[in-house]
C-alpha cells in the first residue's frame, strides 16, 4: 500500500526535527514495515513553471514555433510543437538534465540543448505524457502540451511546486498489514503516528445528513451490519478538483471523473470502501441480500458471472447490481451522462467479501479491506468526508435521499486486566500513568483503580484485532518501544543433561556416512512421479497423492527414497563417474493409521528412512557392492545400534537378480543392500555406471544406551599370520569356507581371525573352479608359538577344507 | 683362524664402507652372514675345533659378526641419509592427497550448528510426522477457519483425505509449529525445546521462494518468560552461528499463533547495516518471526494461559545458510548436483 506523506499531515503535525528514515524506522518497528520511500518531486527535477511571451514561426519548419519563454531568471528560447500553444500560457520547461520520454514512449532520456531544424532550442515545452502526467493531464488530439494556466505561480517555480507534488510516498508491506484493518487509509496511519510520538491527531466530527429518507432492505444484518446510503443530485462527471485527482493519481489510482474519483478519494483518507451507482439506472427498492443459484451479473469490468447462494450482492427490482464489497455492475456504473447518484457507504462481513473475491478471483481496492474486517462506526467518517467533497466539488448538488440501516448498533468490547500481571509479562514495572497514556493515544478509553484497568477497546480496532489482554501487551510494548525493554537473562533448572539416543541416530548416521563413508547428502523433493516410482519401484499402490501437486506429473507422495536418488545418480553421471551419494528422509504410508497426541486425529504410516549409493564403473560392480555391504556391516560399530545381520530372503524390485541382500536387526527387516539392476538402471538414464544403493529404516535401528564393546586383552606375544591359497569350486562360498575354518578343532584358541585376500577365477585355475586366498591370524595368549605349532593348525585347517570342501593349496 | 678372522675382518670393512646401497650392503651381509657365507663357514668349522680352542675361537667369531653387525647398520644409516638426498627433484608443489570428501548437506550443517547451540542450553530435540491433519496444523494454533493458508492455493492436502475436517483432513505440514502443541501434550512443563524439519507450501517458486523449505522452531515455556528475554536466546543462536556480533531487532509482526509477535531481523552482514541491495537498503534482514504462544496455543496443549507463559521463534533454516554463503538462489539446495554440495565439505 502507498501513503502520501502530505495527505497524512493533514491529520497531524510532524515535529520538524523528525528525519524522514527515523519516522520510516519507527513505523516499522512500532506498527508496520515500511519497504521504502519516494520523494515524488524527483522526477520533475529541472522542470520550472514557465510563461510564454511570444511565438514566433520556425525558420525551417512549418510545424514547429520558437516559443520566447519566461523561467524566473531568464527568457529562453524553446522550439516546440504543440497545437495549443497561445501566449501567455503557462507551460511546464523542461531545461537540460532533466529526464522525460520523447513523446511519452520509451526509455527515460536526459534533455540536453540542442538544435532543431538549425535553430537552439534551450529546453522542451512539455506534454503531460513526456513527463509522466497523462493520466493527471489527460489530452486527445496529438502534440498537445500541458496548459498550466489555472495554476497561481510565477514563472521559474519548479514544477513539482507547481502542482503541489512535493510529496513522499511511503511503501507499505501489506503483509505486515493483514490484522489491521484500520491502517488501510491515511487517517489510521496518522492516528498511529500520532500515538508513537504523542502528536495533537485531528478529530474528525461526523454528520447526520438531513434528507428525505432512503428504503434500503437489510435481509441479513450480520453480514451487513451496517448501510447507508445517500441521493445525490445535480452531479456531473466532470473532471474533480485537481487536489483530488493530483492525490489519488499520486498513489497509484488513475482519475476517471469527479464522482468516482471521490469515493476512491474517500476510500484512501479513511480506509472505507464507497460505491456510487447511477440513480437513473436503479429500479424500484434497493436491497442487501445473498444471491439466488442461478442469478447473473454483468460487472463493471466487462466480466459476466454466475452467482451463488453464498455471494452477498445489492440488487433493485431486476436483480444483482453489485457484488457486496468487490465490485460494482455494469448496469448501474457511472456513465459520462450521469447526474444522479446513488452512493453507497457500508460495512459488509469480511469472510463472506473474502470468500466472495476469491471465488471470483478479482482482488479489488474494496474487497482487500473489507476482507480484513472494517468496523461499522468507520461509516460516519467516510459520509461526512464524502458530504464534503462532494458539496465542495459540486455547487448545484442536492442532497435527495438519505438513509443509515444500522440495526444493530455496536456494543462497546471492554478487557480487564491487572497493572501486576502487565509488570510481569512486560518484565518491567512502567508507570501507571504512562500505560494509560499509550491506550489512551491509541483510542482505547481507559479507567483504572489500584490494580484493575478497565478498557473500553476503540471500534476500530474491535473487529479481532484486539481481544484478549495479551494483545494489550503488545501496544503497550510497541508504543513504549521495543528496546526500551532490557532483557532478563534466562534460567536453567538443571536436573539431567538431555540425552536422546533416538533422535542422535539421525545425525550420527548421516555423519557416519559423510565423514567414514565418504559420501555426500543430497536434498530431494518428497513429491514423485508416477512413471519414476513405476520404473523403479515397480507398483504405486499404498502412495499418497496431492490434490495440488507442484506439477501434474509430480503427484505422488513417496513411500521410498530410492527413486530420486537413482534420479539423483543419472544427473551426477553427466559430470562425474565415480561418486557417493546419502539422503535422509520421510517415507509415506497410505495404511496404519494411529491416533497417538489426539482422539480426533488419525495419522498414516511415516518412516524415517536413509539411503545411500556407490556409483562407478560397471566392471567394478562387484566390488562396489562388498563396499556397500561393508558400510552396512561396520555401520553398528560406529552408531552404537544392535548388530545387524544380512541374508538373502526377499529381492528388492529394483535389485539386481543376484547382487542383493536384505538387512535385518534381530528378525526384523531393517533395509536392503544392492546393485540397481540394470533394466531399471537405464530406464533411469544411468548407462554406463554400477550403482550400489543401500536403504535403512533409521526408526528400526536399536540405539544402545551406551557404548557396549568391552576390551579385548592384546596378546604379549607375537601373532603370525599364514596365508593359504586354495582351489574350490566355484559355487563353494566364504560363508562355507570360514564355518568349516571356525570348526576346527582348536584347543589351545590359537585361531584369532580369518581374512579374506582375494578370489581368482580364469584358466590358470581351470573351468569351474575359482582360487580364494586367506589369511590365518594365530596366536596365543601364553607363548610365542613355534613354527611347528602354526604349521600344525595350518595344515589341520587344510586338511578339514579339503575334506569338506574338496579345497586343494594352489601352491602345490 | 686367526689370519683367517682378520682377512675377513679387513674385506668385510672395505666391502661395507664402499657399499652405496643398501643392496649392496644386503649382498655383504649375505656373504658374512648367509648359508655360503664366509662367517657361516668359520662357524661350522667350530664342531671340529678341539675343546680348548673351542670357546674362544667362538667369542672370537662373535665378536667379530657383532662388529661388522654394527657396521652394516651404521653404514645402512648413511646410505639411508644419502638416498634421502635424491628427493632434491621432488616437486613439493604437487597437490596433497585429500581425505574423502564426503559432506553433510548446508542446510544439516546449519541445523547441527543450531542443535549444539540450544543442546548447550538444555534444549531437547523433538520431531513430529510430516504428514499432519489441519487440526495441528491450524486449529489448535489459532488459525481462523477461514484463514487463507488453510486453502489448497497454499497448502498440499492430501487426496482422498481431504474432506473431513481437524484431525481427518491430511496435508504435509506447511510450518512446523504444529509440532509444538504434539511437544506440550506429551511432555511436563516447564518445556525447552527445538523442533527442526521440512515444511510444504504450495507456492510458485524463484530465487526466494521454495516450496519444500527447512525451518528450525525454538520454544521455551515457564511460568515467568519475558518477550525481552527472547532477544537474548535469538542473539546468542546468530552469534554463534556467524561468530561475530550480530545486531539483533525485534519489531512488530503478526501470526496466529503468538501474542504479542515479533519479526526478528538481523543486522545485514553484507553491508554491516549501512545499506545494500542483500538487505533492501535497510540495513536489517528479515530472519525469523516469533513471540509469546498465543493462550489459544497453550490452551490447545492443555496449559493454563494465566500459569504459563514463554518464547517461540521460527528461524527459516534456508535463509539463514544463504547468508552464510552468500547465496542467491533458495532453489539450489534441492538440486543434488555434487558440483554444488561439494562445496560445504
Amino acid at each position: 500500500m502507498k501513503l502520501s506523506l502530505s495527505w497524512i499531515k493533514d491529520y497531524i503535525s510532524l515535529p520538524d526535527d523528525l528525519p524522514l528514515h527515523q519516522l520510516a524506522r519507527d513505523l516499522t518497528i512500532s506498527t508496520v514495515e515500511v519497504e521504502g520511500m519516494t520523494h515524488l518531486s524527483s522526477q520533475f527535477e529541472h522542470m520550472v513553471l514557465g510563461v510564454v511571451q511570444e511565438i514566433q514561426a520556425h525558420p525551417n519548419a512549418d510545424r514547429l514555433w520558437l516559443c520566447l519563454t519566461d523561467i524566473g531568471s531568464e527568457v529562453i528560447e524553446i522550439v516546440c510543437g504543440g497545437t495549443n500553444l497561445r501566449k501567455g500560457m503557462k507551460v511546464a520547461v523542461a531545461l537540460p538534465g532533466a529526464k522525460l520520454r520523447w513523446h511519452g514512449e520509451g526509455e527515460l532520456i536526459e534533455l540536453t540543448r540542442a538544435k532543431v531544424r538549425g535553430i537552439v532550442s534551450n529546453g522542451m515545452i512539455c506534454s503531460s505524457s513526456e513527463i509522466g502526467l497523462f493520466d493527471l493531464f489527460p489530452f486527445t488530439s496529438e502534440a498537445t502540451i500541458m496548459d498550466l494556466s489555472d495554476f497561481d505561480c510565477t514563472a521559474g517555480t519548479s514544477l513539482a511546486k507547481t502542482l503541489d507534488l512535493e510529496d513522499i510516498i511511503l511503501e507499505i508491506d501489506n503483509k505486515s498489514l493483514t490484522n489491521r484493518p484500520d491502517l488501510w487509509g491515511h487517517y489510521g496511519v496518522a492516528r498511529e503516528i500520532a500515538a508513537i510520538y504523542s502528536l495533537k491527531l485531528l478529530e474528525l466530527s461526523a454528520c447526520k445528513p438531513v434528507a428525505p429518507n432512503l428504503q434500503v432492505t437489510l435481509h441479513d444484518p450480520s453480514v451487513s451490519p451496517r448501510y447507508i446510503g445517500l441521493r445525490l443530485d445535480g452531479l456531473s462527471t466532470a473532471q474533480a478538483p485537481y487536489h483530488i485527482r493530483s492525490r489519488i493519481w499520486r498513489l497509484g489510482l488513475r482519475p476517471l471523473n469527479g464522482i468516482v474519483d471521490i469515493t476512491n478519494y474517500v476510500m484512501l483518507a479513511t480506509g472505507q470502501p464507497t460505491h456510487a451507482f447511477d440513480a437513473d439506472y436503479l429500479k424500484g427498492n434497493t436491497q442487501v441480500r445473498f444471491a439466488s443459484e442461478g442469478e447473473r451479473l454483468l460487472l463493471l469490468n466487462g466480466t459476466d458471472i454466475d452467482l451463488t447462494s453464498t455471494d452477498l450482492v445489492i440488487a433493485d427490482d431486476e436483480g444483482p447490481i453489485a457484488l457486496a464489497g468487490v465490485m460494482g455492475g455494469k448496469r448501474d456504473s457511472i456513465l459520462p451522462q450521469t447526474e444522479r447518484i446513488f452512493l453507497e457507504i457500508a460495512c459488509f462481513e469480511a469472510k463472506g467479501v473474502r470468500r466472495t473475491s476469491s471465488r471470483v478471483g478479482l482482488r479489488t481496492e474494496a474487497a482487500t479491506r473489507y476482507e480484513k474486517g472494517i468496523d461499522p462506526e468507520r461509516c460516519d467518517l467516510a459520509l461526512t468526508l464524502a458530504v464534503e467533497l462532494f458539496y465542495g466539488s459540486y455547487p448545484d448538488l442536492t442532497l435527495a435521499g438519505f438513509t443509515d440501516n444500522y440495526p444493530l448498533s455496536q456494543q462497546d468490547k471492554c478487557l480487564t486486566l491487572s497493572f501486576s500481571w502487565l509488570t510481569r509479562r512486560l518484565g518491567k514495572e512502567i508507570p501507571r500513568e504512562t500505560i494509560a497514556a499509550i491506550l489512551d493515544r491509541l483510542g482505547f478509553k481507559v479507567s483504572y483503580d489500584e490494580d484493575t484497568v478497565n478498557l473500553v477497546i476503540p471500534s476500530w480496532r474491535g473487529t479481532g484485532d484486539v481481544s484478549i489482554p495479551e494483545d494489550i501487551i503488545e501496544e503497550i510494548a510497541r508504543i513504549h518501544g521495543f528496546d526500551n525493554f532490557t532483557p532478563q537473562p534466562i534460567s536453567i533448572i538443571f536436573e539431567k543433561p538431555v540425552n536422546q539416543r533416538k533422535m542422535d541416530l539421525d545425525r550420527e548416521i548421516r555423519e557416519y556416512l559423510a565423514f567414514r563413508c565418504g559420501m555426500n547428502e543430497i536434498y530431494t523433493y518428497p513429491w514423485v512421479s508416477d512413471s519414476l516410482i513405476n520404473t523403479v519401484i515397480g507398483t504405486t499402490e499404498g502412495m499418497f497423492s496431492l490434490i495440488a501437486p507442484p506439477s501434474p506429473e509430480e503427484r505422488l507422495l513417496r513411500s521410498s527414497l530410492i527413486p530420486s536418488l537413482c534420479k539423483a545418480v543419472a544427473q551426477n553421471l553427466h559430470h562425474s563417474d565415480s561418486f557417493r551419494l546419502f539422503e535422509s528422509a520421510k517415507v509415506f504410508f497410505d495404511r496404519d493409521y494411529q491416533s497417538v497426541f489426539d482422539s480426533r486425529e488419525f495419522l498414516p504410516h511415516q518412516e524415517n528412512h536413509v539411503v545411500a549409493s556407490l556409483v562407478g564403473s560397471l566392471d567394478q560392480a562387484g566390488l562396489l557392492f562388498r563396499e556397500g555391504k561393508g558400510v552396512v556391516e561396520a555401520l553398528p560399530r560406529y552408531l552404537h545400534v544392535e548388530s545387524l545381520t544380512m541374508n538373502q530372503l526377499q529381492k528388492p524390485p529394483w535389485a539386481d537378480d543376484f547382487l542383493w541382500l536384505n538387512v535385518f536387526s534381530g528378525d526384523e527387516s531393517v533395509g536392503n543392500v544392492g546393485l540397481l539392476t540394470r533394466r531399471v538402471a537405464l530406464a533411469c538414464g544411468i548407462k554406463n555406471a554400477a550403482v550400489v544403493i543401500m536403504e535403512l529404516k533409521l526408526d528400526s535401528l536399536k540405539p544402545l544406551p551406551s557404548r557396549s564393546n568391552p576390551y579385548t586383552m592384546i596378546s604379549e606375544f607375537p601373532q603370525s599370520s599364514s596365508d593359504l591359497s586354495l582351489i574350490v569350486d566355484r559355487v563353494v562360498k566364504w560363508r562355507e569356507i570360514t564355518d568349516v575354518i571356525y570348526s576346527v578343532r582348536d584347543q589351545a584358541g590359537l585361531l584369532r581371525d580369518v581374512i579374506f585376500i582375494e578370489e581368482y577365477q580364469g584358466p590358470q585355475v581351470g573351468a569351474g573352479k575359482k582360487s580364494i586366498t586367506l589369511r590365518l591370524v594365530i596366536g596365543s595368549f601364553h607363548k610365542t608359538l613355534t613354527s611347528g605349532e602354526i604349521e600344525a593348525f595350518s595344515n589341520s585347517v587344510t586338511r578339514e577344507l579339503a575334506k569338506h570342501l574338496g579345497a586343494e593349496l594352489r601352491s602345490q | 683362524m686367526q689370519d683367517r678372522l682378520q682377512e675377513i675382518q679387513a674385506q668385510a670393512e672395505h666391502q661395507i664402507a664402499s657399499a652405496a646401497t643398501e643392496a649392496a650392503l644386503q649382498d655383504v651381509k649375505a656373504s658374512l652372514f648367509g648359508k655360503q657365507g664366509s662367517l657361516t663357514a668359520l662357524m661350522s668349522l667350530l664342531p671340529q675345533m678341539n675343546s680348548e680352542q673351542r670357546p674362544a675361537a667362538g667369542r672370537e667369531i662373535n665378536a667379530l659378526k657383532n662388529h661388522l653387525n654394527s657396521l652394516v647398520e651404521t653404514r645402512q644409516e648413511e646410505v639411508r641419509m644419502k638416498a634421502a638426498e635424491s628427493f632434491e627433484e621432488f616437486d613439493v608443489t604437487l597437490p596433497g592427497i585429500w581425505p574423502e570428501d564426503g559432506s553433510l548437506h548446508p542446510i544439516t550443517q546449519m541445523c547441527y550448528d543450531l542443535n549444539d547451540i540450544f543442546r548447550s542450553m538444555g534444549f531437547e530435540l523433538y520431531a513430529e510426522p510430516e504428514i499432519t491433519s489441519e487440526l495441528y496444523a491450524f486449529d489448535n494454533l489459532n488459525f481462523a477457519f477461514e484463514h487463507p493458508a488453510r486453502e489448497s492455493m497454499d497448502t498440499y492436502w492430501i487426496a482422498g483425505h481431504d474432506s473431513g475436517t481437524g484431525g481427518e483432513r491430511l496435508c504435509l505440514r506447511p510450518h512446523l509449529t504444529g509440532a509444538s502443541v504434539r511437544y506440550l501434550q506429551t511432555h511436563k512443563p516447564p518445556f525447552r525445546f527445538v523442533y527442526p524439519g521440512r515444511a510444504f507450501r504450495n507456492e510458485a517458486t524463484d530465487a526466494r521462494h521454495e516450496r519444500a523449505f527447512f525451518q528450525y522452531e525454538a520454544l521455551i515455556v515457564s511460568e515467568e518468560f519475558t518477550f525481552a528475554s527472547g532477544k537474548i536466546m535469538i542473539k546468542s543462536i546468530l552469534d554463534k552461528v556467524f561468530g561475530r556480533d550480530v545486531p539483533v531487532r525485534m519489531r512488530v509482526g503478526f501470526f496466529p499463533f503468538v501474542e504479542p509477535g515479533f519479526e526478528i531481523d538481523m543486522g545485514c552482514l553484507i553491508c554491516g547495516g549501512k545499506g545494500c541491495s542483500v538487505c533492501k537498503q535497510v540495513g536489517w534482514i528479515e530472519i525469523m518471526p516469533g513471540g509469546t504462544p498465543h493462550p489459544n496455543v497453550l490452551r490447545a496443549a492443555g496449559l493454563d494461559p494465566n500459569q504459563y507463559t514463554g518464547f517461540y521463534v521460527n528461524i527459516g533454516l534456508d535463509r539463514l545458510v544463504m547468508m552464510r554463503y552468500e547465496l542467491d538462489d533458495v532453489r539450489l539446495f534441492r538440486n543434488p548436483d555434487l558440483r554444488f554440495l561439494k562445496q560445504f565439505c
